[in-house]
């Protein structure tokens, strides 16, 4: 759907600084696909990329099959139309209505007014707003402001919608029904969301896919539950400390004792794999420390356990739990 | 207040009445678009051309920095090929409309430019051309900002009006100055005040109330 190939971009000015040196990404269709990095990292300056807000300085940017950076003005701005965007500060028109703002983009194309109507009825509905039609931006909260921002960008039909840090403004609360709308919207349209933000959990709640920005390079990408479970990049472990990795001196182990980590995916964090291992095998185990999650509403584990008993219990004990679908990575034995 | 006293009043109020209303409306034909100019040329703006902004504003600021008692004299020629005489009412309309449109223009341009970055960030991602932000983003975002710029251009036009007599023009500041001032007639300097007190202020408070009701934010 969307494919930047070779997207460089240098701000020059007083002191130049390289926002994007050489991005190569490929984001398929019908995807919520999470651009992750800290500030400074190039992930807004990437996302202004993808519809030439912010135009490269080389390489080539692709939307649907449309080579976005070889279009003329005209074309650029169909192509455009064609595209919605979300704002951290939401950015509506404080001198039109709820209604005035979801039905701009409409009016640019010469959409007939009774259509108009129907379409922004239709929005204000999908984001829950139909008795604030006639309210203007500055009687809103944040998150009613978001959902108009998001109505407006979905107006006029588009295939794509990139979100640049949508929750950022937000508090803890709106923010998830902010993220639910998103997830509903990709899920009833099917249109691929880009949504670029700072904050794990908001990557963690909806992203199907994830791509770690830092330096201006997209140091790692892919499924997000891959990406959370095995960091590979330092770039990615760094914005995952915390997350998975465990901030605690490794404890005096007894003799006996190995230090694993388990990490349970999918349903596999549904069934007490643990105490069947237990039992079947005669093994002890101390739970150190652990984490039971959410990514993308299915179950996550990861739990750091001591395992105590004979090198061919333990043996035994860890085999039965590969054999279940546990993923085991021994830290020290 | 005598019937002859009465009368002057009455038709120096016209005369200022019809010099100011004339010349606002002339100077936001050409403020408008001159400011508008400005605004989207400037650094940073959509349509930014340094050299076409900066000859602009040289020829704003030349404007501007003549003093108006002298402009009036010195644009006679000009005020002569225009409508035809350089005294009267008619004829003092040009320097006002010309003195004007400059200041009005930095007020546009001014009022443009705090309309946020952010509103014509998302206007242009969704496909907007050039007029479209400036017809459908700029103007009505700056509107109550643009009302209060016309008002002060109007007001400022009240007093420069009142210069006017120097070319014949007549209306209230003329008259103060010819009877109250000329012929000691204190009490008509007093009553053309007054008018003209009670005139700026009037058009302030309408000013006001039209960019109150037309402003939506907190």
């Amino acid at each position: 759907m969307i494919q930047l190939k070779n997207v460089a971009k240098t701000f020059r000015g007083k002191n130049e600084v390289q926002a994007l040196t050489g991005i190569n990404l490929t984001i398929p269709p019908g995807q919520i696909y999470g651009i992750i990095g800290q500030s400074g990292a190039g992930k807004s300056t990437l996302l202004h990329c993808i519809n030439l807000l912010e135009r490269p300085d080389s390489g080539e940017v692709w939307v649907g099959g449309i080579p976005m950076t070889s279009l003329g003005p005209q074309e650029l701005r169909e192509a455009r139309r064609k595209m919605g965007m979300v704002f951290q500060h939401f950015n509506l028109l404080s001198s039109r209505t709820v209604f005035g703002n979801i039905a701009f983009p409409l009016e640019l194309n010469g959409t007939p007014k009774k259509k108009v109507r129907e379409r922004v009825h239709e929005l204000a509905e999908l984001v829950g707003l139909t008795d604030k039609l006639q309210a203007y931006p500055h009687q809103l909260s944040g998150g009613q402001k978001q959902r108009v921002g998001i109505a407006r960008a979905l107006a006029t039909q588009p295939q794509v919608l990139l979100c640049d840090e949508p929750t950022s403004a937000l508090d803890p609360e709106t923010t998830g029904s902010v993220l639910r709308l998103l997830q509903a919207i990709n899920e009833r349209l099917g249109l691929t969301i880009v949504l670029v933000t700072h904050e794990l959990p908001v990557i963690q709640a909806i992203c199907h896919a994830v791509a770690v920005l830092d330096g201006g390079t997209v140091q790692e990408a892919g499924p997000v539950v891959e990406v959370f479970t095995h960091p590979q990049s330092e770039a990615a472990q760094r914005l995952l400390q915390g997350f998975l990795t465990v901030s605690f001196s490794p404890p005096q182990l007894s003799p006996e004792g190995s230090l694993i980590r388990l990490t349970f995916l999918q349903e596999k964090a549904n069934q007490p794999i643990i105490s069947r291992m237990v039992r079947q095998h005669g093994v002890e185990v101390n739970i150190l420390f652990g984490r039971i999650d959410q990514m993308q509403g299915s179950p996550f584990g990861m739990l750091l356990v001591e395992l105590r008993g004979s090198p061919e219990e333990k043996a035994a004990a860890l085999n039965y739990l590969q054999v279940n679908g546990v993923e085991v990575e021994v830290l020290s034995s | 207040m005598n019937q002859a006293a009465l009368s002057l009043l009455w038709q120096a109020t016209q005369e200022t009445l019809l010099m100011v209303g004339a010349a606002t409306v002339l100077a936001v034909l050409g403020g408008l678009p001159l400011g508008i100019l400005l605004a989207v040329t400037g650094p940073g703006g959509i349509l930014e051309k340094g050299w076409l902004n900066r000859t602009l504003g040289a020829v704003v600021n030349l404007g501007r920095s003549v003093p108006f008692i002298i402009l009036m004299v010195a644009i006679i020629p000009f005020t002569r090929r225009i409508v035809g005489t350089s005294i009267g009412t008619t004829a003092a309309i040009v320097p006002l409309t010309v003195a004007a449109i400059p200041f009005l223009a930095r007020l546009v341009e001014g009022a443009l430019k705090e309309v946020d970055p952010g509103v014509i960030e998302a206007a242009e991602s969704m496909g907007t051309t050039l007029l479209q932000i400036i017809y459908k983003v700029l103007l009505p975002e700056a509107l109550p900002a643009l009302v209060l710029a016309i008002t002060v251009t109007a007001v400022n036009l009240v007093g420069y009006s009142a210069m006017a007599g120097a070319i014949g023009g007549g209306g209230l500041g003329d008259l103060a100055i010819r009877y109250g001032y000329q012929r000691f007639r204190g009490d008509i300097m007093l009553q053309t005040i007054a008018i003209l007190v009670l005139l700026v202020q009037g058009m302030q408070m309408l000013g006001d109330r039209i960019a109150q009701k037309l402003y939506h934010r907190e």
